[in-house]
């Protein structure tokens, strides 16, 4: 791949990325949330066109990818989403799409025994009948593999094929991806796991904010960690966002013990009067999951909150709309917006609960009642009855923590306050929290965006696997340290 | 969206034309012109004043049909939920009296307490909430099972529908000119009561979506069910609020449907949750929830009867005018989508 560009919404998602493969070899692909290994994925898929670059296999270059051609070329992707038929058996979900069939009768039995000379050939032992959703996880991420090999790609790209696994299932990954590599395919092998690339990639590739920014060689399996994760870290100081420094209160709000599911681990940490605390952590180490259960969007099973010394009971949003908790959830589009309905609406939404007076209502009637909270947010739009589909990215998230500032909310719990959204708006969206929290309100902010959390946060907090991995403040807080705390790297290698 | 009226004020003339109200309104004139000039009898106050009064059952049922659709709900029993509160009606007015050709000559003069089990009105009133009642149950039902309402309150519909069969032994009941009153009134001597009550309970259903807070609500949960949910919004207990008022509808329905027949059976309210649902989509009130509006619905159920009517005026054969009708379902709603079309 050489110097790949592509732009969403004025964003470059990759930067000139450049990437070599060599025929057989383990390319392990690393770099934090967003580096763009799932927009290069989408490249080489065909599912996203770039662009700008090229994308050479056998040195013939080709400017952008079909799925037909992309599986021309032999290349098969293994994403971490299960794209399997839950209710086929194995050898159905493998051949679905290309199956076996004479004058378009199914042939079975030919099905049957090819699976399963791939699947002695790669030494996996499944029960080839079972249907998918009879299968443990581990053997479901088999099967994913099975169907990508049967295709006969020549280069294999696998997405976290070990996120869901214990030790000893993404042990079994790991020595069938050394088997497929001994038959000549090439792999790009992307995890967050370091210590797993080490141990079987030849090489590893470190992107960081679209670029590609260097390769380690890791023949003799000796590649020095810290490096790598500092590559991935390592920005300029041009991309954080100068805070404004302020007076932090005493604590506020506190969460003792609380449990996001029958299993987790309890959680203990407390947020102070005019703080924010970012939250960090990988893509499904259970952050969004604290969220919900502090606000009553999905259940908890155990623990307590406390407000200013007094216990919060919250068994749904309703409760915590009522203590002033406000939550900008993550997806804007399908969890924070009616994307059909004006801007004042959707403004007035939560309002409509706490602010609004009476059973009577005209719409008409709020627009005077939500022009502070445009003009506080300065939404760019030309009217307040404009639908919320029409406006962009950054102005639909300034809607969404509209509705929460005019209801006056507290405590706000922001999830990726500014995914996908441009530089500028950022900004904006900065000089609002710092604004809220000049105010004496207080922020919980789960972000996946590095410079966002370092520069923005008061402390942070890292979970891990559903757990607080530590506490960080003033001095510690550096992308180095969060990204130690959110991978598992450094003191306890041994211990596995 | 709501009807609203800045919403209109920043649409250009292009825009305003790709309004389904806009389209269904043209539509309308259209028709009535084209009809009337074929026969001038068609602009007679009588007639326009039928083609009203023949929409106001399926009408009162589109109303709480478009509420329902606006919460992204549905609700295929309404039908039933009309027929069996009007039978709940009859037996309690007229002790279950069969429907014959001479009982309808004996009774005619006569106002029927002879025989009944309560007085009218208080037969009325119970009609009524037997339907509310089965609102609710169906609004319990779908908010809880978390089920598609299409298939829970297409069972209910057999439910209810089996009910009215038990309760009036599969006949032809009679309502012994109960409603003689309701059907004779006619405020200036042109204006049938029932038509009035039809056009206020429009009325009422605008002002409940689009001046309550209840309506706003109603319309969140539509156009986005989580975000409703994460908001505050009781999410459950407005869709059982629809659900009911739409049974509440579909009782006051029962009363203009006696009105107008004098009695009632059982099977009698097989096609009428179709007619209202496809009036309400006519109308550009969208599946998916939300979307739409009550003018729309009125619109679109406005259309259907004015169609019939013309078939009528133009004496067209009755079997080639089902053909006709379904046709035209078919075209309209493809013209009222073009929106959509062009967009992809």
């Amino acid at each position: 791949m050489r110097d790949i560009v592509k732009t969403f919404f004025g964003i470059k998602a990759l930067d000139n990325m450049t990437l070599d493969l060599y025929q057989g070899e383990i390319l392990g692909l690393v770099g934090e949330n967003g580096a763009g290994k799932s927009t290069l994925m989408k490249v080489l898929s065909g599912a996203y066109q770039p662009d700008s670059g090229t994308i050479i296999v056998d040195g013939a270059s080709h400017k952008h990818m079909t799925a037909e051609l992309s599986k021309e070329l032999g290349i098969g992707i293994i994403y971490q989403e299960n794209l399997l038929v839950p209710w086929m058996n194995v050898v159905e979900n493998i051949f679905v799409g290309q199956e076996i069939s004479k004058h378009g009768l199914m042939k079975f039995d030919e099905e049957y025994k090819k699976t399963k000379a791939l699947c002695e050939s790669i030494g996996i032992e499944l029960n080839l009948n079972k249907t998918i959703e009879k299968l443990s996880v581990a053997e479901q991420q088999f099967v994913k593999i099975i169907k990508a090999l049967n295709e006969n790609p020549r280069i294999l790209i696998m997405d976290e094929p070990t996120s869901m696994f214990n030790l000893e299932d993404a042990g079994r990954v790991l020595k069938i991806v050394e088997t497929i590599a001994k038959r000549g395919v090439s792999i790009i092998y992307i995890s967050h796991f370091l210590k797993e690339v080490k141990q079987i990639a030849n090489r590893i590739a470190v992107i960081r904010d679209g670029k590609s920014i260097r390769t380690y060689d890791n023949t003799k399996k000796d590649v020095n960690l810290d490096a790598v994760v500092s590559d991935m870290v390592g920005r300029d100081a041009s991309m954080f966002y100068a805070k404004e420094v302020h007076e932090i209160g005493d604590v506020i709000f506190e969460v003792k013990g609380l449990k996001v599911s029958p299993t987790s681990k309890p959680i203990d940490f407390d947020l102070r009067r005019g703080e924010i605390l970012g939250v960090a952590g990988m893509i499904g180490a259970g952050r969004t999951e604290i969220a919900n259960a502090i606000t009553g969007a999905s259940r908890k099973y155990g623990g307590k909150l406390y407000y200013e010394g007094r216990e919060l009971h919250i068994s749904n949003p309703r409760d915590s709309i009522n203590y002033k908790i406000g939550y900008i959830t993550e997806d804007r589009q399908k969890l924070g917006l009616m994307l059909d309905a004006p801007i004042v609406e959707n403004l007035t939404v939560v309002g409509l609960q706490t602010k609004i007076k009476g059973a009577f209502v005209n719409v008409r009637n709020f627009i005077p009642l939500v022009k502070d909270t445009i003009e506080k947010l300065r939404i760019k739009m030309s009217h307040p009855m404009m639908v919320v589909k029409s406006l962009s990215g950054g102005n639909q998230q300034k809607v969404v923590l509209g509705k929460w500032l005019f209801t006056d909310s507290d405590l706000y719990i922001f999830d990726e306050p500014t995914r996908g959204i441009d530089v500028n708006a950022k900004t904006e969206f900065y000089k609002i929290m710092s604004g809220l929290t000049k105010e004496g309100k207080s922020i919980i902010m789960i972000s996946s965006d590095m410079p966002e959390l370092v520069s923005m946060s008061d402390r942070v907090l890292v979970i891990r696997g559903g757990e607080i991995e530590g506490i960080l403040e003033g001095d510690e807080i550096s992308e180095n340290s969060i990204i130690r705390h959110a991978l598992e790297v450094g003191e306890n290698e041994n211990a596995g | 969206m709501p009807d609203n009226a800045i919403a209109r004020e920043h649409k250009s003339i292009a825009m305003t034309l790709r309004d389904q109200r806009v389209i269904l309104l043209i539509l309308i004139i259209v028709i009535a012109i084209i009809v009337g000039s074929i026969n001038p009898r068609f602009f007679g106050v009588n007639n326009v004043v039928q083609i009203f009064q023949q929409i106001s059952v399926t009408g009162l049922l589109t109303m709480g049909m478009a509420m329902l659709l606006l919460t992204g709900g549905l609700d295929l029993s309404i039908g039933s939920i009309m027929i069996l509160s009007g039978v709940v009606m009859s037996i309690l007015i007229t002790g279950g009296t069969e429907q014959t050709a001479s009982s309808i000559d004996s009774v005619k003069s006569v106002l029927a307490t002879d025989n009944g089990i309560v007085p009218v009105p208080a037969a009325i009133l119970i009609g009524i909430l037997v339907a509310f009642g089965c609102g609710i149950v169906n609004g319990i039902i779908v908010a809880k099972s978390k089920c598609a309402p299409l298939i829970i309150t297409l069972g209910m519909s057999g439910v209810y529908y089996g009910i009215a069969l038990v309760l009036s032994g599969g006949k032809f009941l009679a309502f012994k000119m109960a409603f003689e009153p309701l059907r004779v009134l006619k405020i200036g001597g042109v204006l049938p009561v029932t038509l009035i009550i039809f056009m206020f309970l429009v009325v009422v259903t605008w002002f409940l979506i689009n001046r309550t807070k209840y309506g706003r609500r109603v319309v969140a949960i539509g156009g986005n069910e989580e975000n409703a949910r994460l908001s505050g919004i009781h999410v459950d207990f407005y869709k059982i609020a629809t659900y009911a008022i739409s049974g509440l509808l579909c009782g006051i329905a029962a009363i203009l449907y006696a009105t107008r027949l004098d009695s009632i059976t059982a099977g009698g309210g097989s096609g009428y949750e179709l007619d209202a649902l496809t009036g309400a989509i006519i109308g550009g009130v969208t599946f998916d929830g939300g979307k739409g509006s009550i003018v729309g619905a009125f619109l679109g159920v406005l259309f259907m009867g004015l169609i019939k009517n013309s078939m009528n005026v133009l004496s067209v054969d009755s079997y080639i005018q089902t053909i006709v009708s379904g046709v035209i379902v078919v075209v309209a709603v493809i013209i009222s989508n073009i929106d959509n079309l062009r967009k992809a």
